[in-house]
């Protein structure tokens, strides 16, 4: 077996279930194994020793599945970014192998080993002497394209990453970072490689900027399923983009690999845990989502609703809606202003408090659902459906309720992940080369 | 000034006007191409950098006219010695900026552009080379200016050119051939130094707009003369 969990067992003394329940769970049927049963990218025992003795990275064994992303993380210095390095020759392997699709990849060509395989840079590395779409062209010139064919893809990939075609005759210092970065990702994908290197592709760009390029790649990579393999510094951003998370230890090994979603709920040590980081159990609620919460239908009065029904309701708040047909929340009502009003009076007349921010059933988190509860002047968190219509609130009571199905629920396909993975040893486990 | 002397001899001077260019400016475009190669290598092995820059130094340290004077015994009374000598001037002055032209293309640029499998010797032609264009034409247009001013020293050795007419002026006591030689040498060395702006332009459309490219330095290289004052009688 020349998986990485043998490796993992060793490093936690325990057998740890994070890599195959876990991803199968999030990842669904496509990772048996990976999509056909493939992994794209494989070490073998890797080890780079610099010359003068530093090991930047000690006998990995590690498993990028196809069309996944893995991301690598971890403190400067560890290793992360000679991993990536090795795998397009940028450096070269110490000990050890590794193989892209089944293949060595030393047995071939360093140069058409690397137009077959994309790379995102911090800096991004765009030439400056050349227009965008001369950049974008880059690949498929090298692979003997003619040049308007090659133009004509660079500007089809400025649309898919977000630009505007009327880029394409610009030079990379016109643009701002976060559209050089964006430029960037096209010329990766240009010759449409199968894989795709990325080095801190977003750690130069503001935060919002780059919020915003981690949702383009979650996007494009929902779209185009390309094995990724990103490195990173920051915790939340491998969280956010990851299938698959690879933390490493300070000195070249591995510290824990698995889904987002297990390493805040089980990190294998505390260094994991304090690399991971405070209110994990909140972020982990972000992988759960809202379609399994019960909804109360609470206090909830159209506007049209005399302040008689409001008292009459007997509830500390009442959340006042647009109308029956169309109940859209206009705002919250305590009770007590309601003292001493005319009965008749509409509660449209009435001064209500702002409702917050509400959460969308079924497609937002509990976390988000969790949120709105914490911010709510009621305690209650508005359950609205796709079209920001009411559904129900949910009270603290009945998070509480949701949050622990939801992580029994969890434990419990772990558990079962876990035991069919020990079965499976040893012997041809996922992490087994096809 | 005794005006009516000019178009009395526009014949001579336009022929002395035409040879000064021509040494001034074949000298310094065969510096360039010796310079190249050798700022290639100089910019990929950084130990050959030091003994280089030392070299190119002590070389442009020389007085033109000792130097013409040490190439007479082996090329003569002849426009091939005055070539050389400027040859070499120019050499010491785009050299170094080859080197640090090539040393100023950003890291980044060169990882990204081997990452995406051009092979060294592309790599250097498409992208390098035309990175570092903007300093190698700052180097050239030194070159060119200085040669234009030095041509005029061949004159002692008997090379004509511009320099001509301050000898003649000098050995007849008679200023306005000396003036026209100075405004003419000045004219041209001003019309060479423009033309290669234009060429800069031309070739870097990519630079217009900003001073220079992002991360490349006019003097990467310590101690290099990258523009020294053109001397026109050393």
């Amino acid at each position: 077996m020349t998986g990485f969990r043998n490796r993992v067992v060793t490093q936690t003394g325990t057998v740890n279930p994070d890599y195959t329940p876990a991803t199968r769970l999030v990842l669904g049927d496509a990772f048996a194994g990976g999509a056909e049963g493939r992994w794209l990218i494989t070490f073998e025992g890797v080890t780079k020793r610099y010359p003068d003795g530093t090991v930047a990275v000690d006998d990995l064994d590690l498993e990028v599945p196809d069309g996944k992303t893995m991301v690598l993380v971890g403190p400067s210095g560890c290793g992360k970014t000679t991993t990536l390095r090795m795998i397009n020759r940028l450096v070269e392997a110490s000990e050890g192998r590794i193989l892209l699709n089944g293949d060595d990849i030393r047995a071939q060509n360093p140069a058409k080993l690397r137009r077959g395989i994309g790379y995102v840079i911090q800096q991004t590395g765009l030439f400056p002497h050349r227009t965008i779409e001369d950049n974008i062209a880059t690949v498929p010139v090298l692979n003997g394209w003619r040049r308007a064919k090659a133009r004509a893809r660079a500007r089809e990939l400025l649309t898919t990453v977000g630009l505007d075609p009327a880029l394409a005759k610009r030079y990379p210092h016109q643009l701002s970072g976060g559209q050089q970065q964006r430029v960037g990702v096209a010329r990766a994908l240009a010759a449409d490689p199968p894989v795709l290197l990325m080095d801190e592709p977003f750690s130069a760009v503001d935060p919002v900027v780059r919020g915003q390029l981690q949702e383009q790649l979650i996007a494009l990579q929902t779209e185009l399923r390309k094995t990724i393999v990103l490195v990173t510094h920051d915790i939340e951003e491998a969280i956010k983009v990851g299938d698959l998370v690879a933390l490493y230890h300070p000195h070249g090994t591995l510290a824990q690999l698995a889904t987002p979603e297990r390493l805040l709920a089980a990190p294998a040590d505390d260094y994991v845990a304090g690399f991971v980081g405070f209110d994990r159990g909140i972020r982990r609620l972000s992988f759960f989502r809202t379609d399994g919460l019960s909804l109360s239908a609470g206090p909830v009065l159209p506007e049209t609703a005399t302040v008689a029904a409001a008292v009459k309701t007997g509830e500390p708040w009442i959340l006042v809606v647009a109308s029956e047909s169309d109940p859209t929340p206009s705002g919250w009502l305590p009770s007590d202003r309601l003292a001493g009003l005319d009965g008749a009076a509409l509660l449209k007349d009435v001064a209500a408090d702002p409702f917050g921010h509400t959460f969308t059933v079924g497609d937002d988190s509990l976390r988000a659902a969790l949120d709105a509860a914490v911010l709510s002047p009621a305690g209650l968190a508005i359950g609205v459906d796709a079209d920001g219509r009411v559904a129900g609130l949910a009270t603290f009571d009945q998070l509480r309720s949701a949050v622990q199905a939801a992580q029994a629920a969890q434990d419990a396909l772990d558990a079962q992940e876990n035991q069919d993975a020990l079965a499976a040893q040893p012997g041809s486990g996922p992490g087994a080369a096809p | 000034m005794m005006w009516s002397w000019i178009p009395s001899n526009w014949s001579e001077i336009w022929e002395l006007t035409k040879q000064t260019a021509f040494l001034g400016i074949i000298s310094p475009l065969i510096g360039l191409v010796i310079s190249v190669p050798l700022g290639v290598v100089a910019a990929r092995w950084r130990w050959i950098n030091p003994p280089t820059l030392v070299v190119v130094n002590v070389v442009y340290a020389i007085p033109s006219l000792a130097l013409f004077i040490a190439l007479i015994p082996t090329f003569g009374l002849t426009d091939t010695t005055v070539v050389i000598g400027l040859t070499v001037y120019s050499l010491c002055v785009i050299l170094p900026n080859v080197v640090g032209g090539l040393r100023g293309v950003p890291a980044p640029v060169k990882q990204a552009a081997t990452a995406m499998g051009y092979g060294p010797l592309r790599r250097l032609i498409t992208v390098e080379l035309p990175l570092a264009t903007p300093v190698i034409l700052a180097g050239l247009r030194v070159g060119v200016v200085s040669s234009v001013s030095l041509a005029s020293v061949g004159q002692i050795i008997g090379v004509s050119s511009l320099g001509y007419l301050f000898v003649d002026g000098e050995q007849r006591d008679f200023p306005t051939e000396i003036y026209v030689g100075l405004f003419l040498i000045i004219i041209l060395a001003v019309a060479c130094d423009l033309i290669l702006v234009g060429v800069r332009r031309a070739l870097t459309p990519w630079a217009s707009g900003r001073d220079r490219a992002p991360g490349i330095r006019r003097r990467v290289v310590p101690g290099t003369p990258v523009t020294p004052v053109p001397a026109l009688w050393r």
